[in-house]
């Protein structure tokens, strides 16, 4: 797990009528509207929000090299699905990273949907949010995106 | 019954260091109340009316004589005593402090326990048939697959925030035990015309402010893909089900507003996860695995079909005492294995409220098991326990003991058998109490052969619209409301869960504007004066009621109203 510093973040949201650059983050609004014309050769990430259907996103998501997802809240966890979906359906191969109401509790369920790198709430502790990935070492029942195959399949 | 693995054992003791660790945080001032709630919730930890409420899972109701000792060790060293059993055959205690709630984990961790996922927005406790494994209608046994989904459903990492709780319960019976039409999802195994098992499976239903029955989804999803046909219900809630609303958050309410377009787009997800997605096969479940878990569930050793040298079920004879007929007729029931039935121990009796049991008949219980019945136990969907495993020649004994505990009153399915949350007493969430009411009611009915005369009849008590004490199904439901401040109550008749005495799971109707407490017990009375009034030959309660409807019987409970509150009469 990757976890966010946004002072030092090379990701960095894309101003209105700025140009195509490196590392930019698009919104999804700011996505659809120049997608045609967006060079293929630049590092380009994406922000969605959590009700966006990802499935709808298949033939575009070659073009991204990072994709957030947001929790507005953190007991809302639509984003899980779509982290996952982006991994196990779509083999997005790129980061997909969890911002807004992220707490070190969540840990385990993000790197387990799909989620390889965090930008924490500021005022969680990231040494805790490293504990928070060690309690479960023998890992879990069913199957995940880090591990497909449940613990059925893993002991027979 | 189930053995917990060296993995399943070290998986509860990680749960319970987890909880220790945010525990601690919260103490230290590192974790607020609002953050930390959720993750206590998910342990089972409430914070109730007096102290935080602490709900133990007891998997698909199923409890060993050693884990039943062990919560009595924690009602005495933690609690003040006692327990209470819920619809959803879990252990509730209401009086430990927080702080010592890590140790209580660490206890519970012990015996193979836990409260993982008791609470919160996220799977719950799998429910199913009491009689599960053991009743002569049986198709298919459910524990097995409860097992299997279970684990499954046990720290989901996707689906550990949905909108809301989900409840799903399992039978395999022709008889529905486990009122599945009013679970989130509810699964009945069946077998088809190549013999092969599967299951029917129906999502949507709950009780709640908008009470209703689930939708059928599919008519049959072979056993080996119910856990991939779960997840692409789960997958298509999380994704769609409301979260602007909690009192709209649950499945039933987007199964009711898409209705075809649901059960298509649950379809559409399981065919997807099979046929696109990465590893989307490794959770069709092998048959290997089916074994392994159903030969936790193959019949105690030394319990072997014989025909009883006297088995008093049979015997029409005189000379048996009256209370002992009446415990063989409501409290014994059938059983698959010749020689054995199953008898219910009552924690309804007069002086307690449903479903409370002390620590000293915790300890009673497990004794009973342990003599009678391979140290077995199940708790029931109506907050009784149930010994599996007893032999019809030791029926006599057993009433003899059990009586002596206190768990022999003989009155399983009649009035006094109701369902009851813990209410207002208890419970943060209340608008009113339950216990009393539960009380005066008992009071009112004191008289066995009364009861006999009603015979069999679900009432169901309710504090709060949240409906633990599920009033929607009951013959008779009454539900608390809070009007001005004051404790009111709202009845209803003809509600069903869905068993073949009650018919199809069905809420019940509202019969006018609510009751004072004091005017419960009358209002009962008066319908089931009405009832025996009009009741046609064979009738029981809520055949009487569908027939005659809501009106006759709102008529009668007028008759005796003497408040009403003024919200309502304006």
């Amino acid at each position: 797990m990757h976890f966010i510093d946004a002072t030092v973040d090379r990701w960095q949201p894309l101003v209105e009528g700025e140009p195509p650059r490196d590392h930019a983050l698009l919104s999804l609004e700011q996505w659809n509207a120049r997608r045609d014309h967006w060079p293929r050769n630049v590092p380009t990430g994406i922000s969605l929000p959590n009700t966006a259907d990802v499935e709808e996103l298949a033939t575009e998501v070659a073009r991204w090299s990072l994709i957030v997802l947001h929790f507005p809240k953190w007991t809302d966890g639509r984003a899980y699905s779509q982290a996952r979906l982006l991994r196990a359906r779509l083999r997005f191969g790129g980061e997909v990273r969890a911002s807004g109401d992220v707490l070190v509790d969540m840990l385990p369920l993000l790197q387990r949907s799909g989620f390889d790198a965090a930008q924490l709430r500021a005022d969680q502790d990231r040494a805790n949010a490293q504990r928070a990935l060690h309690f479960f070492e023998r890992g879990h029942y069913q199957g995940d995106v880090l591990q497909s195959r449940p613990l059925f399949a893993r002991s027979i | 019954m189930y053995q917990y693995t060296d993995f399943d054992r070290h998986f509860v003791h990680a749960r319970a260091a987890q909880f220790r660790d945010q525990l601690q945080r919260h103490l230290a001032g590192q974790l607020s109340e609002d953050d930390f709630r959720p993750l206590r919730l998910q342990n089972g930890w409430y914070v109730q009316r007096h102290a935080p409420m602490l709900r133990i899972a007891v998997p698909y109701g199923e409890l060993s004589s050693r884990q039943l000792r062990q919560l009595a060790v924690i009602a005495r060293r933690f609690d003040r005593g006692f327990g209470h059993f819920t619809t959803r055959q879990n252990l509730q205690f209401n009086w430990i402090p927080l702080h010592q709630s890590a140790d209580v984990m660490d206890l519970l961790a012990e015996v193979d326990m836990h409260g993982i996922q008791t609470s919160g927005n996220c799977v719950r406790n799998i429910t199913t048939d009491a009689l599960a494994g053991i009743a002569p209608d049986e198709a298919v046994d459910p524990r097995p697959y409860c097992e299997i989904l279970r684990q499954w459903s046990t720290l989901h990492p996707e689906f550990a925030f949905l909108p809301r709780k989900f409840k799903i319960a399992v039978i395999g019976a022709r008889e529905d035990r486990a009122a599945i039409g009013w679970h989130d999802i509810g699964l009945q195994l069946l077998k088809n015309d190549a013999g092969e098992a599967g299951f029917k499976v129906l999502v949507g239903g709950g009780m709640g402010r908008t009470p209703v029955i689930g939708t059928v989804v599919s008519e049959f999803v072979p056993w080996h893909e119910i856990l991939v046909f779960t997840e692409a219900i789960l997958r298509v809630y999380n994704r769609y089900g409301r979260r602007d609303n909690m009192y709209k958050a649950r499945i039933k309410i987007l199964v009711k507003a898409e209705g075809e377009r649901f059960v298509q787009a649950v379809h559409t997800e399981f065919r997807a996860i099979l046929e696109r997605d990465a590893g989307g096969r490794e959770h069709l479940i092998p048959q290997a695995e089916l074994d392994r878990v159903a030969h936790h569930f193959t019949v105690p050793a030394g319990v072997v079909a014989h025909a009883a040298q006297a088995d008093d079920t049979h015997t029409t004879a005189q000379s048996l005492p009256v209370a002992y007929q009446r415990w063989l007729e409501r409290n014994v029931h059938g059983h698959r294995l010749q020689g054995h039935r199953a008898v219910t121990l009552s924690l309804k009796r007069a002086g307690q409220p449903p479903g409370d049991a002390t620590a000293d008949q915790m300890d009673a219980a497990a004794a009973l098991a342990d003599r009678f019945s391979h140290g077995e136990l199940r708790v029931t969907h109506d907050q009784n326990l149930l010994l599996p495993w007893v032999r019809s020649d030791e029926l006599r004994s057993l009433w003899e003991e059990a009586r002596h505990a206190g768990f022999a009153t003989p009155n399983i399915g009649l009035l006094t058998d109701m369902i009851s949350c813990p209410g207002g007493d208890l419970c943060g969430l209340a608008n009113a109490r339950s216990i009393p009411i539960a009380a005066a009611i008992n009071e009112r009915f004191d008289d066995l052969d009364l009861l006999y005369d009603i015979g069999d009849i679900d009432l169901h008590i309710s504090g709060c619209i949240n409906s633990c004490g599920h009033h929607h199904s009951g013959h008779i439901g009454i539900l608390g409301v809070d009007k001005d401040g004051a404790e009111w109550y709202q009845i209803t008749v003809a509600g069903s869960d869905g068993s073949t005495l009650s018919g199809q799971a069905a809420p019940g109707k509202v019969i006018g504007p609510s009751f004072a407490a004091d005017e419960v017990p009358d209002v009962i009375e008066a319908l089931i004066d009405t009832y025996r009034a009009q009741r046609q030959s064979g009738e029981h309660f809520i055949d009487t009621a569908r027939r005659i409807g809501a009106p006759a019987f709102r008529a009668a409970a007028d008759a005796v109203r003497r408040a009403t509150a003024h919200a309502e009469a304006a």
